[in-house]
């Protein structure tokens, strides 16, 4: 009995079409689980909740069951199975599975197939990629083929009857390989060497040389980069800048070394929690970092905090497992043995991270990490090195400061007074009464000015304009006479008010800076009250950190205790109102009572300092006072005074510098670039199943673990995201290194080996050379996951090697080339179209990397969507990789985005290609192409020279034009000399684009004639593919 | 730039030469007879089945207005906040609604009724706002839905559930869904088009690419954006100093090279990408044609409204939104920004009305002069509604309401639709509806079914699953329809 198997099979897996019959027997994991799966498992799989008529075709033993007097499945016998009769049931209220479900009839041939599996007694299979990898024997190599991949491949293609391609071209192998490894195109330099090595293994030496490359490092990176979905920016609504890019260069550099994969895996996931784990180690751990953070004034901070962990569990089962585990975060999982619990089981791996739901929307949010660079941290190192020799040698003269203020104190004639006066801003001595309701009497210096709780004193909108990170000091005398009033604002003169109020508040002092009330703001006050009717001197000082921690408060020169109300201030206010005495947070906070000497400083002023300005005796009062009877507050005024006014030279070379290593050190120390990172709370917090998936609806509690049906738990390793790291890359974990794998083969071949290179799951695609991938899986492991070997096993196959010509029949019978009787042709991801336009033309700059960059993006694509402006870099920054270009999720590069790159808005492992208007339009107009077109012709003329248009092509394409093709080209090129010979003011418009100088010695017509060809040659269809 | 017809038409003819040459040559070339239209193979093809029946609308505009605007001030009638003026909301209306992160710590929640004048118009009698007397006017060829709810009460997962049907990032578009269900009705223009109107107030909430991107479906379904400054579309004027001439030739260089290649490796993708460049080329020409508005007659500009003529303006986004509708494009989305008056609304309200209702309901009037509503489908409405307490401070000339999803009001016209219905009700504090709710993944399924798609039956297979616009729920709302 003939059966069309096999070419069912492949249909059914999305693969590879009209495929000759092989087989007979029917296949469990093959032929009837995607099937069973895709069209019976959603009412009759895994999930329990959502179960109907209680029958469940996932599991062996219940589908052999009775139920209700039925067998569902009965071993050999299609007519006493209740699956059989209803999927062949001539009623359609019975007939499964039920009409509704749209997509989910069966064939006349699916039926046949589930007939036949029944028949030959129904046998079941565990699901194939849940069964530990066993490496598969090699068939023997018969005539054709280098290595095992091709004695898979060859074997496979001889049962289809189908033949391999002859060896590429040598050009189009070089550039193929090269662009595959490297992300770059050869040079012709490097063709010629090529061509002209005929010993053994010259292609081999390419591989190694390609490999070696730091090239190579950058092309590995941006795949991943997608998968760990790597962003400059926050990715919701406003999208703020976050800074991660010292973790891209981690991945950069884990490629270069060829870290092996399993090492990779474990930095990245639990880095942080490595016995003596390095700096390189936490960085790694920006990994799951990378997610989106929600920055949105008025969200509910536990709804996205567990939005962060439910990514990082289902980008990890989609990097490392290759399964959908997000579909079992509502409920159990509809296809796959992953239940609901499972999956809060991984969720509880990454719930420890002392990390907030709402974000700061100006950078890194916590936990985040200084992440110098070495020469960074070298600096670094010698700015401590000198502060602390500064301090030392400060220190070290404290004897000479004392002898020499106690001769100064002795000689010294009375002086005028002196108060701090470094980034002293603003001086009110209140000397008299300005305005109606204010009233001057004697106060605590000279005159004072009473507030009669009504009436205040405004100062206009340029002075004091303090913002969120701007660092200051208020001090006042003030003899208040009621427990609520206002010192000073800039704000709105309401409680809730924007911007900022120092005031009194049932007798504490108390500060309020705010954006929004409710959410946005940093809201502060003293343990303890004022005393009302008596002088006291005031201050508070910030340090422009944005946190509670970094506000000090004062009362007759001591630091008070200060409680913290509210710690949000995460976005900027930019005082709108005027500065005002007396007023600010309503018109209950008038101040009623006595204030004299505001001062307001631009900087934190110290202890010292405050406590210099507590002390109203002039100094002359206090030289007059006898030491002993001295307080300690009118001894710091005095040794600052005499720092100030008196000390020697030396005394004061040696204070500024230890100022100045501070500043230098901390401004320095605040340029170093940080990185966001995992981190263990201290207090573990506890997961519960959340039902539904909803933050708010917690059920039952669990612990970390792995999914149950995977197992393969080691009691030695530790519950926590180290063990999972382990687990996640050992031996007997049956998906990690098929998963791998099979994305290598996808970057190299198009399409995975597993074409759902996203899901191993039921629903996946049954792998159409499965031997092929276990046995690269076993490879991988076996080799200490070493990335670049699988690599170069599989670049070396004569299979890779293949051209990739392609003749109407194999179109017709394999027209995805799953069967790989011929080399892959395909079009270049999108950072490679663009890098290698930079690459052919001369403009790339190469510098592994750094900061992202900002090429040339169409002016008002930000603001016209949402805020700030995209700022071009100018000089290096065009003309780097790809990989480095700033990536704002919610506006992404459009040049990358119309060549299917990924949004990094969430985890994308499956590459996809389009062909569309925009891409030509992107290749014919973008400022990069253009300007390349330029800098090509330019090559072209000065390096070609005997024949510029033949070098071109090569130059472009890799390989050597035909005369027809340059018959085309030179046909082209004469027209536009023409043209342009006619009109060289266009010629000099067309070459005045982009940033680059045009080579002054080319005549603008000829040089504008042959951009205009090489412009054809950067939008051919070869151009733009890998052949 | 002009390329005149019969300069095309005799390079057309010169492709279809060289392939019947190649052809007569026994050269094999795949997918021979849509080569000899490139155009036919530009062309987006939807899938195979669609529409599922007959649609009453061939298209779809979507006037979206982000940020949410007041359902209190422009459609409720609710005469009995008069008296709760300042009362704060009680909890039995509440019911335990959660708040955003602005007004849940806020000290009081006191009500605050609506301070403009709203009355009935037309013969339906539909409640519509002083502050839109042109959407007054046209009141009659409009059905309200008065209760419409989302779960989202934040703008990124609001506005990103209305487009996508789910709240997180990483599912397709409306529009996308309808690109690759439908395809395009027009081979000189993509099938989804979407344009964007900051407002005066130049800003306010921020839109994503996401709103009108393809998600996991292939990146050819997402929207092309129209940008009311530079090219309309990213990088479709030719350089400075290259004409559109020189691109004619330049293009057949290109295409001449190509189809040589073709001819040696044999790979199809070569000529779907001759046939991609040659709707550039068009797309250079028909799209500024599109966007050139000095034909339009006076007549256009009296009933759009001056800022019509104002690149950028929703007014003029309304009248190209027309320009595209009468040249096929399938599905256009229009964002229109700042409708998020969490407080001074009494200033920011009625300006975002002058900026939109004269263009939104002449887009109405414009469609059915021309005949051209009954196929059209017409959507407006944000991301959820407003509080009928007030946020911020509550003064005798200012305030302002915070986010509201339990109910809000959405209008649609043309292609399917009842005109002169109000459908759904809520209660007196337009807090809760009371009959008939309507949720978002409903209005995304009314809106699939007026264009003849079973929401239940458009589907697209990733990671294993079968995903559709309404997730797994949405009814189509039959009420509302014709």
């Amino acid at each position: 009995m003939v059966r069309p198997v096999s070419w069912l099979w492949l249909c059914l897996a999305g693969g590879v079409a009209q495929v000759t019959p092989l087989q007979s027997a029917v296949e469990f994991n093959r032929d009837i689980r995607p099937l069973l799966s895709d069209r019976c498992f959603a009412c009759h799989g895994p999930d329990g909740a959502n179960r109907k008529a209680g029958l469940r075709l996932d599991q062996e033993l219940e589908a052999k069951a009775k139920l209700r007097n039925k067998y569902p499945i009965v071993p050999g016998d299609p007519s006493q199975s209740e699956v059989y009769l209803r999927i062949t049931s001539k009623n359609p209220a019975l007939r499964m599975p039920p009409a509704y479900l749209g997509h989910a009839a069966l064939s006349q041939n699916e039926i046949a197939l589930i007939r036949q599996w029944i028949e030959e007694g129904a046998h079941w299979q565990k699901h194939w990629s849940f069964i530990p990898v066993v490496r598969p024997a090699v068939p023997p190599l018969e005539g054709w083929g280098n290595n095992p991949v091709d004695a898979f491949v060859a074997a496979r293609l001889r049962q289809e009857g189908l033949r391999p391609s002859p060896e590429a071209p040598k050009p189009a192998l070089l550039r193929r390989v090269t662009l595959d490894l490297t992300g770059l195109p050869p040079t012709p330099e490097e063709t010629k060497a090529f061509l002209e090595d005929r010993l053994a293994g010259a292609y081999e030496r390419v591989v190694d040389r390609l490999l070696a490359s730091p090239r190579y490092a950058e092309r590995m990176a941006i795949r991943w980069l997608e998968a760990a979905r790597y962003a400059d920016t926050n990715g919701y609504q406003s999208d703020g800048i976050r800074q991660m890019w010292r973790w891209r260069d981690w991945v950069i550099d884990a490629f270069h070394r060829n870290k092996p994969f399993d090492e990779f895996t474990v930095e990245q996931i639990a880095g942080d929690l490595l016995p003596n784990q390095t700096r390189e180690q936490r960085i790694a751990t920006g990994f799951h970092r990378n997610h989106r953070t929600n920055a949105e004034g008025g969200i509910v901070e536990e709804e996205f905090r567990t939005e962060y962990v439910a990514d990082r569990v289902e980008t990890t089962a989609t990097v490392w497992l290759g399964l959908t585990l997000g579909c079992a975060r509502c409920h159990d999982h509809k296809y796959d043995p992953l239940t609901q619990r499972d999956f809060y089981s991984l969720f509880a791996f990454f719930n420890n991270v002392p990390e907030r739901g709402l974000v700061y929307n100006f950078g890194n949010e916590e936990p985040f990490i200084p992440a110098p660079l070495p020469e960074q941290e070298q600096r670094l190192a010698e700015l401590t090195a000198r502060l602390h020799q500064a301090e030392r040698q400060w220190r070290a003269l404290k004897p000479v400061v004392e002898r020499q203020q106690r001769r100064w104190e002795k000689q010294s004639q009375p002086l005028a007074d002196w108060q701090p006066g470094e980034d002293l801003v603003l001086h009110f001595p209140l000397e008299e009464a300005t305005a109606t309701g204010l009233v001057a009497g004697p106060g605590k210096l000279g005159k004072a000015v009473y507030f009669d709780g009504k009436a205040a004193i405004e100062a206009g909108f340029e002075v004091a304009k303090f913002d969120f990170k701007d660092p200051f000091t208020f001090s006042a005398w003030i003899k208040p006479e009621a427990p609520n009033g206002a010192i000073l604002s800039r704000a709105e003169d309401f409680w809730e008010g924007e911007g900022y109020t120092w005031f009194l508040h049932e007798g504490k002092l108390r500060l309020h800076s705010t954006r929004r009330f409710t959410d946005i703001s940093l809201r502060i006050e003293t343990l303890e009250p004022l005393k009302l009717g008596e002088w006291q001197h005031v201050a508070i000082s910030y340090d422009g950190y944005r946190k509670g921690a970094g506000v000090r408060m004062y009362v007759n020169g001591q630091s008070r205790e200060l409680k913290i109300l509210f710690d949000e201030l995460t976005y900027p206010f930019g005082p709108k109102q005027p500065f005002r005495l007396g007023a600010g947070a309503g018109e209950k906070y008038r101040y009623r009572g006595w204030m004299d000497e505001v001062r307001i400083y631009r900087r934190a002023l110290s202890a010292e300092e405050v406590a210099a300005l507590s002390v109203p005796e002039p100094l002359g009062e206090l030289l007059r006072l006898p030491k002993r009877v001295r307080s300690q507050l009118q001894e710091q005024k005095l040794r600052l005074a005499f720092l100030d006014l008196a000390a020697p030279q030396a005394v004061r070379q040696a204070l500024r510098a230890v100022q100045a290593a501070r500043r230098e050190w901390r401004s320095f120390y605040d340029s170093i670039p940080t990185v966001m990172v995992m981190k263990e709370s201290a207090t573990p917090r506890e997961t519960f199943i959340l039902q539904r998936g909803a933050y708010d609806a917690p059920g039952e509690r669990v612990s970390p673990a792995v999914p149950a049906v995977l197992g393969g738990w080691k009691q030695e390793w530790p519950k926590n995201r180290l063990g999972l790291a382990r687990w996640l890359v050992d031996r007997s974990n049956p998906l990690t290194a098929r998963v791998l794998v099979n994305r290598f083969w996808q970057m190299l071949f198009g399409t995975g080996l597993v074409k759902t290179s996203e899901d191993f799951g039921a629903q996946g695609e049954w792998p159409i050379h499965r031997d092929l991938l276990d046995w690269l899986a076993a490879e991988f492991m076996d080799s200490g996951w070493n990335v670049k070997a699988i690599l170069r096993t599989i670049v070396l196959s004569a299979t890779y090697r293949q051209d990739s010509k392609v003749t109407p029949e194999l179109l017709q019978r394999d027209p995805e080339n799953r069967l790989l009787a011929r080399g892959p042709r395909l079009r270049l991801p999108a950072e490679m179209v663009r890098d290698q336009a930079l690459a052919v033309s001369g403009l790339l700059v190469e510098q592994l990397g750094g900061p992202s960059v900002k090429p040339y993006q169409p002016p008002g694509l930000w603001q016209e969507l949402s805020g700030g402006k995209y700022e071009e870099d100018q000089g290096p920054g065009l003309y780097r990789r790809s990989l480095y270009t700033f990536w704002r999720r919610t506006i992404a590069p459009p040049s990358m985005i119309n060549f299917d790159s990924p949004t990094r808005e969430v985890c994308t492992v499956r590459e996809t290609r389009t062909n569309t208007p925009l891409q030509a339009l992107n290749l014919m107009n973008e400022v990069t192409f253009v300007e390349a077109a330029r800098k090509l012709a330019e090559r072209m003329l000065k390096q070609g020279a005997q024949d510029p248009l033949a070098y071109g092509f090569e130059l472009a394409l890799g390989r050597q034009a035909s005369p027809e093709e340059l018959a085309v080209l030179k046909r082209l090129l004469e027209r536009f000399r023409q043209r342009y010979q006619q009109d060289t003011k266009s010629a000099e418009k067309y070459l005045a684009v982009g940033a680059s100088q045009r080579d002054p010695s080319l005549a603008p017509a000829e040089l504008a004639a042959h951009a205009s060809v090489a412009s054809v040659l950067l939008n051919l269809d070869e151009f733009v593919t890998k052949e | 730039m002009e390329i005149s017809t019969l300069e095309r038409e005799v390079w057309k003819n010169r492709t279809r030469r060289y392939f019947f040459r190649r052809a007569a040559m026994g050269l094999g070339i795949p997918a021979l007879a849509s080569l000899l239209n490139p155009k036919a193979q530009a062309r987006q093809a939807g899938l195979p089945g669609l529409p599922h029946f007959a649609p009453k609308a061939k298209r779809a505009i979507y006037l979206f207005q982000s940020g949410g605007p007041s359902q209190i001030e422009l459609f409720e009638h609710k005469p009995a906040l008069k008296k709760y003026e300042g009362v704060e909301l009680p909890e039995s209306v509440r019911m335990g609604q959660r708040l955003t992160g602005m007004s849940a710590t806020q000290s009081s929640l006191p009500i605050v009724p609506s301070r403009f004048p709203i009355s009935q118009r037309g013969a339906s009698g539909a409640w519509v706002s002083d502050l839109l007397p042109y959407t007054a006017k046209v009141a009659d060829e409009l059905c309200f839905i008065k209760s419409v709810y989302t779960e989202a009460i934040n703008h990124d997962p609001a506005v990103t559930f209305f487009q996508t049907g789910s709240q997180i990032a990483g599912r397709p578009s409306i529009g996308a869904w309808l690109a690759y269900g439908l395809g395009a009705d027009t081979e000189d223009l993509p099938a989804f088009v979407v344009m964007i109107s900051p407002g005066q107030g130049g800003g306010g909430q921020p839109l994503y690419d996401r709103l009108w991107g393809s998600g996991f479906l292939p990146t050819k379904y997402q929207g092309v954006k129209f940008r009311s400054v530079g090219d309309p579309v990213l990088y479709l004027s030719n350089p400075d100093g290259f004409t559109g001439e020189d691109r004619r030739v330049y293009l057949d260089a290109l295409a001449e090279l190509n189809q040589r290649r073709l001819a040696e490796v044999g790979d199809p993708e070569i000529a779907t990408r001759i046939a991609q460049y040659e709707m550039a080329f068009r797309m250079q020409t028909s799209v500024p044609e599109l966007t050139d508005l000095s034909k339009e007659p006076p007549s256009t500009f009296e009933l759009y409204g001056p800022d019509a003529r104002k690149p950028g303006t929703f007014a003029a986004n309304c009248l190209l939104a027309r320009r595209l509708a009468e040249r096929g494009v399938r599905f256009i989305q229009l964002f229109d920004r700042d409708w998020d008056h969490h407080g001074n609304l009494p200033q920011g309200l009625p300006k975002k009305c002058r900026d939109t209702d004269r263009a939104a309901a002449a887009l109405i009037t414009d469609l059915k002069q021309r005949g051209m509503l009954e196929e059209t489908l017409v959507i407006w409405g944000g991301e959820f509604g407003r509080t009928v307490y007030c946020q911020g401070r509550l003064t005798k000339d200012d305030y302002g309401r915070d986010h509201h999803p339990r109910c809000f009001t959405m209008w649609m016209a043309g292609g399917g639709v009842k005109p002169g219905l109000s459908y759904g009700e809520t209660d007196d504090y337009s807090y809760n509806i009371v009959s008939n709710p309507v949720h978002v993944h409903d209005l995304q399924a009314t809106i699939l079914h007026c264009l003849g798609i079973d929401h239940t039956r458009l589907t697209y297979r990733y990671m294993g699953r079968y995903f559709r616009l309404t997730d797994v729920h949405g009814q189509v709302v039959k009420d509302i329809l014709t």
